[in-house]
């Protein structure tokens, strides 16, 4: 009677062992590893890079400035739960520091190129829309608008999403090769462009294009206007004061601007473009989509006929 | 009942000793054993008790030779043929009245402790006026109570001989009867032999026979007769 | 049998007082040193098991004891202090992860552990109920601080300040409990766990620009709090991060130079370790690398000398005790000549009234073993977890 419970007992153990494995092995390919980014670019690029084999998340309202964005808990809790979260670096996301997440999950995409971040020299304190106060101090962080600096951030996504599933590096680095082709691209044509403005002065909106006008030599200082909000008394002095000696002819525009702003500047001998830093995934399109426009205004603002 | 021989008997360590040339008892009697201190009327006791034993001579209780036997065989006979009652009563103070009557049949195998040795024993108890005291123990007990406790403690066994060393020595005049009535009646009823030691000459017409010790001469009883209440 | 025993029960229970003395002292010598033992053994295991769990402890130079009971079991008594680019160190080693703990202030009676999230992965621990801690401010409790406080997701706890006079130093800090942890069995049920930087909070590095005080709000709250500060609490004010300022906390300076108390290094191999372990050994080093399995080695091997001491004087004692009660059994028996002789008398057999005179022994030495044994489950079963709140409180 023993023998045979004994028997019967090793049986069904047996017999359990068997399922787990069978769904052990069932569960072998798990589900493709969450990635979260702080930013649009990098959502773009590890999309670009990865494809299916990753579930690129970007958990900001498309209305939200990602730069100024502080999320709750409950969102906190979900980047938790990612696999890889891809940081901007330069101080982009201050929520970060006040956020609890796992160090070895976190890629700060210019880790590598720390020696070229350029800090920001303005501190003037303004308030506006719903991002509330803020100020721009410390470093400047919309580091993609330099094209180079943007292939280097790839290139940090490429390496960060090749530790986590380095069965499909190949695969990875042809994508990369296929990106960094288009930033390239899009490098060479904004060259041409910058060397047709030559040493025009500029005006830009809001000081969100310090790595652009670095990279491509620009002469442009920035206001701190608002594409959505009519300028006060007091922005403008702050215009005429930067104005000053040299006249800018053209302000770039961060979003559309209000056609009344449009047509007072007109009225000054300013014309405006818009350039979109594309921090927030946009309406319609894509990334790319949205630098070729950008780039296109401003080959449309500089034609190459002009001297 | 008792047929004693030639007895000669006398302490290791002392000058006493006693020798009775013959003596005997019938079944059913009672007997008042009077007599000096000293004289050797416990003695007598511890002899036909098997207590004791003779250097020389025989005793007879209850037709057992018992001065011929060793120590157990003597215990066991005594435990079921005596009843045994003394001047000091010799309760156990840790044991409530029920416990201390039902004594020997905890102590010696011979005999069994059951439902009807209980039965009796409480029986005995009701009739003896201790039947609602079972519970208690010996230190909420008065001295009549106590010694009637012991002397069922002999009945219970129902020995067809009782022994009684001054049992009324420590008792006021109505417990003196009342216990005396206890032993005589069942004496009477059990057609069982009483053998009581005594100095309290008021209670000797209740007894059949009366034996004096100064019959028997004891080495040094003379000096022993002169005393009152000389040493052992 | 049985009524060798009844007698003997009897005069026991008559005695009661002797009797309970008698069984009281036996029963002492007998569970004293197999109660201590077990004690010491449990504790042991515990602790080795908590040792073992923690490969390499990084701290300031200084007792390794101190550092040990500090990063491990949370004690009141915390190391020199080392900076948070210890950690940084460790982790850019490439050698192991580091995970930093900051173990210094207490909720009452309970350590506050700054620590970041792969101390819960690491030491496996799961949640009971809601999530780790996601925002500066939040916390984890452990199960029995959860029971003891009677908190749940979405109660608040909060720290103490360090000591009664703290006029310009620690905050009382009012934390949002965000998850509570499953029962562990070890010191982690007993502490409450946020983000190293919510640590920093408390200790006044970082802050937000709102009003500290919320003199509506702080009776209401404060009178949970058994703290000895004045019970007015128009003096006693804490801080408390909520969604609206949550954005104005910061921190100024760089955060390389925060402190820590120690790092918990987890070497890739052990290949890893060694290396890891040669860095720490220069002698002007300010800070050292300590395995605490070896601390705690050297820790029960003191214990098990003082274990050791004290059985023997146990066993002295005890002698002297099977001694005395040897005298005052055979003292009874002499007391006792006249009720033995009468039982003899009667005709009681020698074997029986000297098996009833040996059960008494025998009934005491068993109801001595009986309770013994009894405390002895009693200490397996709860003993541990006494010493330890003696220990660390």
């Amino acid at each position: 009677m023993n023998l045979l419970t004994t028997l019967a007992s090793v049986l069904i153990v047996a017999a359990c062992t068997q399922d787990e494995q069978a769904s052990e092995d069932t569960e072998a390919l798990p589900d493709p590893p969450r990635v979260y980014t702080v930013n649009y670019p990098l959502a773009y690029f590890a999309e670009r890079i990865a494809g299916e084999t990753v579930n690129v998340v970007l958990p900001i309202p498309p209305d939200v400035d990602p730069a100024l964005w502080s999320p709750d808990a409950e969102t906190i809790a979900d980047y938790q739960q990612a696999d890889l979260i891809l940081l901007n670096g330069a101080g982009y996301a201050g929520w970060l520091q006040r956020a609890t997440l796992s160090q070895s999950r976190l890629v700060d995409t210019s880790a590598a190129l720390a020696d070229q971040l350029i800090l920001a020299d303005d501190s003037v304190t303004h308030s506006h829309g719903p991002g509330g106060d803020h100020s721009h101090q410390g470093t400047a962080f919309t580091s993609w608008l330099d094209m180079q600096f943007a292939a280097g951030q790839a290139r940090a996504v490429f390496d960060a999403l090749v530790r986590l599933r380095p069965e499909n590096e190949l695969d990875y680095r042809e994508r990369l090769h296929e990106l960094e082709n288009d930033l390239d691209e899009l490098d060479s044509r904004l060259k041409v462009v910058a060397e047709r403005i030559g040493d025009q002065p500029l005006v830009f909106s809001h000081p969100v294009f310090q790595y652009l006008i670095r990279a491509y030599e620009l002469d442009g200082r920035s206001v701190h206007w608002e594409p959505d909000e009519t300028p006060g008394d007091g922005q403008w002095r702050e215009l005429f004061e930067l104005l000053g000696a040299r006249h800018a002819t053209w302000m770039i525009w961060e979003d559309e601007p209000l056609p009344e702003t449009v047509s007072r500047l007109e009225g000054m001998g300013i014309q405006s473009l818009v350039f979109r830093p594309c921090g927030n995934r946009p309406a319609t399109g894509d990334f790319m989509r949205v630098m070729q426009e950008n780039v296109a205004a401003l080959e449309q603002a500089f034609p190459a006929s002009a001297s | 009942m008792i047929e004693i021989g030639g007895l000669r008997f006398s302490y290791d360590e002392g000058d006493f000793s006693l020798e009775i040339p013959e003596l005997k008892v019938a079944h059913g009697e009672t007997v008042a054993i009077v007599g000096p201190s000293g004289s050797g009327k416990t003695t007598l006791l511890n002899l036909i008790a098997g207590t004791a034993v003779p250097q020389s001579g025989q005793v007879t209780t209850n037709g057992y030779e018992i001065s011929r036997q060793h120590d157990a065989a003597r215990r066991d006979f005594r435990i079921t043929n005596i009843g045994m009652v003394f001047q000091e009563f010799e309760l156990l103070e840790y044991l409530n009245v029920l416990d201390n009557i039902l004594l020997p049949y905890r102590i010696n195998r011979t005999l069994q402790l059951d439902a009807s040795v209980r039965a009796r024993a409480e029986a005995i108890a009701e009739r003896v006026g201790i039947g609602d005291k079972l519970s208690r123990y010996a230190d909420q007990l008065s001295q009549g109570e106590k010694q009637r406790v012991a002397v069922i403690r002999a009945l219970v066994v129902q020995p067809p001989l009782l022994l009684a060393d001054e049992p009324t020595g420590n008792l006021d005049p109505l417990n003196k009867d009342r216990v005396l009535d206890i032993l005589l009646q069942y004496a009477t009823d059990n057609a069982a032999t009483l053998i009581t030691v005594t100095h309290d000459h008021d209670i000797l017409h209740r007894f059949q026979r009366v034996i004096d010790f100064k019959d028997f001469y004891a080495h040094g009883a003379e000096q022993f007769a002169e005393d009152i209440a000389g040493p052992m | 049998m049985r009524d060798v025993l009844y007698l003997a029960w009897r005069y026991l229970v008559y005695h009661r007082l002797k009797t309970a003395i008698l069984v009281t002292s036996i029963m002492l010598i007998i569970y004293l040193p197999i109660g201590l033992n077990v004690v010491v053994e449990q504790s042991a295991t515990q602790l080795t098991a908590r040792a073992g769990a923690t490969p390499l402890l990084v701290g300031a130079k200084g007792s390794p004891l101190e550092l040990t009971l500090n990063s491990l079991y949370f004690s009141p008594e915390y190391p020199e202090l080392i900076d948070y680019s210890a950690a940084t160190m460790v982790a850019d080693s490439g050698l192991a992860d580091a995970i930093p703990l900051y173990v210094r202030f207490r909720s009452r009676s309970h350590p506050i552990v700054g620590t970041s999230l792969d101390y819960f992965s690491f030491h496996d621990l799961s949640f009971a109920a809601g999530r780790p801690m996601a925002l500066l401010g939040e916390c984890v409790v452990g199960a029995t601080v959860a029971e003891s406080l009677g908190v749940k997701p979405g109660d608040a706890v909060i720290s103490s300040s360090e000591t009664v006079f703290d006029l310009a130093g620690v905050y009382p800090l009012k934390m949002k409990v965000a998850g509570v942890l499953a029962r562990t069995f070890t010191p982690d049920d007993d502490a409450i766990f946020v983000d190293v930087k919510t640590a920093w909070i408390i200790e006044g590095l970082g802050h937000g620009h709102q009003d500290l005080a919320r003199p509506e709000a702080a009776p209401r709250v404060l009178s949970r709090s058994e703290e000895n500060i004045v019970a007015n609490a128009s003096v006693v004010q804490y801080n408390e991060i909520t969604e609206d300022n949550v954005d104005s906390f910061h921190f100024h300076g760089d955060l390389a130079g925060y402190p820590l108390t120690a790092v918990l290094a987890v070497p890739r191999d052990e290949k890893s370790g060694v290396i890891l372990r040669g860095r720490y050994t220069d002698d002007d080093a300010t800070s050292q690398i300590v395995r605490p399995v070896t601390v705690i080695d050297e820790l029960l091997d003191t214990i098990l000398t003082i274990q050791q001491f004290i059985i023997a004087a146990v066993i002295i004692a005890g002698s002297a005790t099977i001694a005395t009660a040897a005298l005052v059994f055979m003292l009874s028996l002499r007391l006792r000549q006249r009720e033995i002789d009468t039982m003899l008398k009667i005709g009681g057999s020698r074997a029986r009234v000297a098996s009833m005179l040996l059960a008494e022994v025998v009934i005491v030495v068993i109801l001595s073993s009986s309770l013994a044994a009894v405390l002895t489950l009693l200490t397996w079963r709860f003993g541990p977890g006494i010493i330890e709140s003696f220990v660390l409180t």
